[in-house]
């Protein structure tokens, strides 16, 4: 289990503008949908993209606090 | 022992056009995103090959370190790394995924 608040910081943490917002997708706080919107993603594909949240994520996903996260990732004009 | 499981991978990806690995089988899927993949994929006809690595955790870590990917399902098109429906799904939205579909599957 992992707090909405927690998971933003983590992802903040290596990517400073990210605007995150963050869907508990089963009610048991370890199944997430995370969307990232950064212009750290400007020029990358979507792997790169999602591998960088997968780095800033990598501790809680590693001790088990994340079970599952479906991932978006834009840039500010591709909302 | 890990250049074995190395070459093991490699011509699985090179002898499957579209390879998922994931957890469990087609007919006992063990996870969310393993059932997601499948239907995914059921969608478009082609044939695909799903390898449990569930029972092989050095594999599975082999595999983690070749793709710099965490999670699991991983899928391989055509020899190529795409992540999972995560990346699938819009790809598929733009039309990418049905040009290299057809790509993969022309015969010579």
């Amino acid at each position: 289990m992992i707090t909405k608040e927690d998971l933003t910081a983590y992802v903040q943490q290596s990517i400073a503008d990210a605007k995150v917002s963050v869907t508990d997708r089963t009610g048991t706080m370890d199944h997430f949908n995370i969307q990232v919107v950064s212009d750290n993603f400007r020029g990358r594909n979507l792997l790169d993209r999602h591998r960088m949240i997968y780095q800033a994520l990598d501790e809680p996903m590693k001790d088990g606090r994340i079970h599952a996260l479906e991932i978006q990732a834009k840039t500010t004009e591709e909302i | 022992m890990a250049d074995l499981i190395e070459q093991e991978i490699k011509s699985e990806i090179e002898n499957n056009k579209i390879l998922i690995y994931g957890k469990g089988t087609k007919s006992a899927p063990q996870c969310g995103f393993t059932v997601e993949t499948i239907e995914f994929f059921d969608k478009f006809g082609y044939p695909y090959e799903l390898i449990n690595v569930l029972p092989h955790p050095e594999k599975r870590e082999a595999l983690n370190k070749m793709t710099n990917w965490p999670t699991l399902p991983k899928v391989f098109i055509n020899g190529t790394f795409y992540g999972d429906t995560d990346i699938l799904g819009p790809m598929e939205q733009k039309g990418e995924l049905q040009t290299l579909l057809k790509e993969a599957f022309k015969t010579e």
